[in-house]
This record gives C-alpha cells, structure tokens and sequence, in this order.
C-alpha cells in the first residue's frame, strides 16, 4: 500500500516515515501543500495523511482541490487544531477520518487499515480472502491449512494489495507503484521473485497470471 | 449625598434663595432710598413755598400767609407739618396740633434731615433748613409722615417675596426636568455596557452629549485595551497548547517505538496524554475567554447532520446508531462554534461508550434542554452524584468519561447554564443533561 504523508514537522516526519514503513506502507512525503496536492493527483496512492497545517497551501484546500477536481483518495486528516467545528469542517471538505495531534501510532495505524478495507469495501477486522487471512499486526498470512507464516516487509506490501484488490488485474507496473515509495529502486523483475514466493506459501493457483496484462489475485468467497 | 439630582436641587435652591434674598434686600433699600428721596424733594418744595409766605412786619413779628400754604398743613395730624424757629418765636402748622417736634435751630444755609416720632405713631421725615430772611435768622422744619408710602413699600417686598419664591419653586422644577432628560443617555448607556457584556457590541456608540463623550471615549479605550490584552494572552495561551502540541507528538511517537522499558514507558504515556488533555482544555478555555465567538449561528439543519456524520465516519468501525429527538425548526440565537464544541464533545463521549445506541433531545422551553443518553456502561452512581455537585476540575477526569464532559462542562459555564449526569432510564448507560438559558435575541 502506497501513502502520501503530508507534514512540514521534519522530526514528526522522519519518525512517522520509518513506523509507516515497517507496518508495511510505502511512504512518500510532502512537505508542503502545493508539493502534496501534485502528489495526491498522481493516483498512485491508497492512502494520504493530511496535516491541515501545512504551509503554502493549508491542508482544507489541498483536500477541496482533490475533491473538486473527482480525486477520492482515502484521506486521514492529522491536525493539533482539533475544535469540533474544525474537524466538521474538515468532513465537509472531504476528509474519511480525522485524527487530532498528539496521537498514538496505533491509532493512526488502526485507522489507516480501517479506511483501506472501507474503500475497498471489505468488512472490518481482518483481511479474510478464500481462507486466507492477513494478520496485519504481525504481517503474517494464515493459510487455509491453518499454518501462520511470517511476510518479509515487501511480501506483506505485495500480499495486502493484491487481497485489497482481489478479482482485479493488476499490472506489474501498478504493483510495483504501490509497493515501493519514490525511494526505493524500483525493478519490476523483482515482482516476479515476490509472486512466486506468494505462490509457494498460498497455493499456485491463487495468484493467476495473465499474459501481457499481470496477474490477478482469485477472489474465491 | 448619593442622589446627583438632589445634590443639583439642593444647590441650586440654596444660590437661589441667596440670590433673591441679596436682590430683595437690594430692592428694599433703593425703594427706601427713593422714597424718602422723593418724599424729601417734595418737602424741599413745600419749604420753599413756605418760605415764600413768611414775612417780618416792622417789629420783626414773623407773620405768614396762610392762605399760600396747602390745606393739608392744617388739617390735625394729617401727617404734614411744619415749624418756624426764629430765635424768639416759633409757629407749628395747624396740623400738629398740640403736638410738640423735637427741633434744633438751624443756621443759615445749613440742612439737617431725620427721623423722629410723630403724633399717633406717625414716622417722620423731618427737614430742617435755616435762612435768613429781612435781617432775621429763621428755620423752617417741615415733617412728612413716611407711614403710607412704608405702607407701600412692605406690600411691594411681600409681592416680590412672593414672586421670588414662586420663581425659584418653577426653576427648581424645570431644572429637576432638564437633569432628568439630561441623564437620559446614560441610561442608554448602562443598556449598551450591558450587551456589551453579552458581547453583542464591542464598543459603546459616540452619539451622545458632548459632556459625556469623554467618559465614552474613555471606556472604549480602556475596552480596547482589555480586549487587546485578553486577545494577548487568549493567543499566547493558544499558541502555546498549540506548540506544546509538536513536541508532545513526536515524543508520543518515540514513546510507541517499544525500545523502552515497558514501566518508563507507562510512565511516559500517562505523563504525556495528561499534558496534551490540560493542553487542550487550555486551547478551549482560552478560545471561550472574552467570548471570541465566531458570529455564525448554529443551525440544527444544517451543522447537527453535519456532526453526526462526522462522528459517523469517526466511529465507522462500531455500529452505533443516533437517534436524533429535535422539534422541527427548532432554533435559537447561539454560537455556531460553541454549539459544535459542546454536542461534539458530549456526543463524543457517548459514541465512544454506547453499545448500539444514543438518543439526543433537544428541547426549547424557558430554558434550552439537551439530554445526551448512551446504552454503554455507565458509571458509579456515587462518583455521578458528587462530579453533579461540583462540578469537574480542570485536573480530574471522571472514570473513564473524560476530558470532553470537561470541555462541555467549561462551555456549560461560560453561557451560565448547568449540566448534571445521571443513569439514563431508558438505556441504561450513561445520561447527561445539559440546561443552557435562552440566548437573547440580537
């Protein structure tokens, strides 16, 4: 899962990115507001936190922009002006959560999950696909014979995209932009490494590959 | 003395008696002075005419011609006399009687003037002026009763005694009327101080008298600088909860990293979730202060829904369903801002308890009614009965139902209202009910 953070706060930002990356997030930051809505308009992200104090564009706009212009990005408003009638405001403009500074990691990570299975409208709680269950906690993957296996950070990325998005064919160029942040070195190649891994764990059968288009996870429930 | 009027009244009754007394007094004397004036130039008169009838006859006999003087000089008593001294005779005027005047003989072109007693009770002017006529030394004395024209003088002191009083009654009067529509303004102005206090104006209005614009003036500055120094320190307090906010996040941050031993890091969660809550409570606190509000009225059509469905999406992972209890246009003047912090909060509260259900009614009596009821779990009917009573400190937390009951309660307070928690009847959770006195209308 790809996340936009926007925050201008640096030490805010660096502790954030690292705990949002070893959940299982790739993270690309902005520290502004005209850096963050350019970003958020790319469409390559599951998921933006947006801080509303953000300078040279505050976050209200960034979110109106979007909204305006047909972008429905799952949006976490972060902000420490948390009056009620700001954060009606920020729901008027656009926001599916709010969460008021300070927080705890936790409760931005819970929040995150929750959103994601929302809107891609899978029920609360776990990720549950033909038997085969996402702990998101401890990124490990229960198969249907009931064994838990542990998910090396990219595994878990690449397994939660395509269980978010099962039954839809998904190219490798757009798992890879939903895997990896701006940061990493990207090779598509390495997709194929992780795919067979997946396949080795779940099953062959449970990750179809389509020729010339990518693969798609089967949606057996 | 406490009353401005009769302090005024008193004041000017007082110059006004002295005022009209000095000028009685002043009258009295000038109608004396000229009356005797007068009366004195018609005795010179008459002494001239008298003069002219004396004659001396060989013998030097004073012999006078009787039918040359005035009539008057011989009717007994009638209040004009003469006397004729030579300095072996003397003739009174018929008109004395048997009565004698206390004279002194007067030299040649002297003049003496004075007052003595006359026949029944008579004041006289007497003048008495010497001559020489035909070689004899003589002294003609002529007396005026001065009783009638006194007469006349003491009716014209009691008439303008009277006037004067009459005056000053109707001056008193008129000026109690005049300091009484003068005064008027500052009632309008005691009004204007007191939606001043409500907030509804932030200065008083200059259109006053010229007398009282300085004291206006002078208020509007001083509400000024009040309101600049209350702004002050509403921001510097609010700047600080806001930065304090930073800080206390990355720390909460570093807190969740799990490289701390576990009881340090209780500690260290407790210490810092107990800032942020005083830290907020001061934001709050600071933004009610000097009632900042925002103008924007709260519209139950409008922000209620809005609201709830901000908590809806906040709270999506439970199923709580809000049953909303409102009269149709229901509606009255309150701040928009206000409103949503204090259902927010309540509501908040409630959504973070309830099982399945919260029931909110509002009510518009003689006072604003709302009851907030949750089916959650509710708390110890003890601790709800002594929190009721005195309500919650900035530093205590009641179990488990926190900082936002707070916050509501410090709206609560600042619009002079009261809130009271109980054990909802009908859902068995927790119930608070919230009294708000009706705003007055702009």
């Amino acid at each position: 899962m790809r996340l936009l953070l926007a925050e201008d706060d640096h030490i805010l930002v660096e502790t954030l990115k690292k705990n949002l990356q070893s959940a299982g997030y790739a993270v690309d930051v902005a520290n502004n507001g005209i850096d963050a809505e350019y970003l958020g308009n790319e469409m390559i992200y599951d998921v933006a936190v947006l801080d509303l104090g953000l300078p040279q564009r505050n976050g209200i706009d960034v979110l109106k922009n979007w909204r305006s212009s047909g972008n429905h990005l799952p949006v976490i408003v972060l902000t420490a002006r948390n009056a009620w009638h700001e954060r009606v405001d920020g729901f008027k403009a656009g926001a599916d959560d709010y969460l008021g500074k300070p927080f705890h990691f936790e409760e931005l990570t819970a929040r995150i999950t929750a959103l994601l299975h929302r809107s891609s409208q899978q029920p609360g709680g776990q990720l549950n696909t033909g038997g085969i269950i996402l702990d998101e906690e401890l990124q490990s993957v229960i198969t249907g014979d009931g064994k838990n296996h542990k998910l090396t950070g990219i595994e878990f990325r690449l397994l939660r995209y395509l269980l978010l998005n099962a039954g839809q064919v998904l190219s490798k160029s757009r798992l890879t932009e939903h895997v990896y942040d701006f940061d990493s070195e990207k090779d598509s190649n390495v997709i194929e490494v992780y795919i067979r891994r997946l396949r080795q764990l779940l099953g062959k059968d449970q990750i179809e590959t389509r020729r010339g288009q990518g693969y798609v996870f089967k949606d057996t429930a | 003395m406490h009353s401005l009027q009769s302090r005024l009244s008193t004041g000017l009754l007082l110059s006004l008696i002295l005022c009209f007394s000095a000028l009685w007094l002043l009258v009295s004397i000038n109608v004396n002075f000229l009356a005797e004036e007068y009366i004195a130039s018609r005795i010179k008169h008459d002494t001239e005419t008298l003069l002219s009838t004396i004659d001396f006859d060989e013998k030097d006999k004073l012999v006078i011609d009787t039918s040359r003087v005035d009539l008057v000089y011989n009717q007994p008593f009638s209040g004009h006399y003469y006397v004729i001294n030579t300095l072996d005779q003397r003739i009174n005027s018929r008109s004395l009687w048997d009565h004698t005047l206390d004279l002194v003989n007067t030299k040649t072109g002297d003049q003496l003037r004075g007052l003595q007693q006359g026949p029944e009770q008579q004041s006289l002017l007497v003048i008495s002026n010497g001559y020489t006529k035909q070689g004899n030394q003589l002294s003609i004395s002529i007396a005026e009763d001065l009783g009638p024209i006194n007469e006349n003088i003491i009716h014209f002191q009691y008439w303008f005694a009277a006037m004067a009083l009459s005056m000053l009654f109707i001056l008193v009067i008129v000026q109690a009327l005049i300091l009484r529509s003068s005064l008027k303004p500052l009632t309008r102005i005691q009004s204007e101080l007191k939606s001043l206090e409500q907030g509804q104006l932030d200065k008083l209005s200059t259109d006053s008298p010229i007398e009282l614009r300085p004291l206006i003036n002078e208020v509007n500055h001083l509400l000024s600088v009040v309101e600049q120094r209350l702004r002050r320190s509403r921001d510097a307090s609010s700047d600080l909860a806001h930065a304090i906010k930073k800080p206390l996040t990355v720390i909460q941050q570093l807190i969740d990293n799990n490289d701390i031993p576990e009881a340090t890091n209780n500690m260290l969660i407790k210490q810092t979730s107990d800032i942020f809550h005083l830290t907020d409570r001061i934001l709050k606190r600071a933004r009610l202060a000097g009632h900042s509000h925002s103008g924007a009225l709260f519209s139950f059509s409008e922000d209620l829904p809005a609201l709830i469905e901000t908590l809806d999406m906040m709270y999506a992972s439970k199923s709580v369903k809000l049953t909303i209890n409102v009269e149709d246009n229901i509606s009255f003047p309150i701040d928009r801002e206000d409103m949503l912090e204090l259902l927010g909060n309540v509501l908040d509260n409630a959504y973070k308890w309830a099982a399945h259900k919260i029931i909110l009614t509002v009510k518009l009596e003689s006072k604003i009614h709302l009851f907030v009821e949750d089916d959650g779990p509710g708390a110890d009917p003890e601790k709800i009965n002594t929190l009721s009573m005195r309500g919650i400190r900035l530093d205590e937390k009641i179990e488990g139902h926190g900082l936002g009951l707070a916050i509501a309660a410090d709206i609560v307070t600042d619009y002079g209202g009261n809130m009271r928690f109980s054990l909802s009847n009908k859902l068995n959770g927790f119930r608070v009910d919230i009294e708000l006195p009706l705003p007055q209308k702009k």
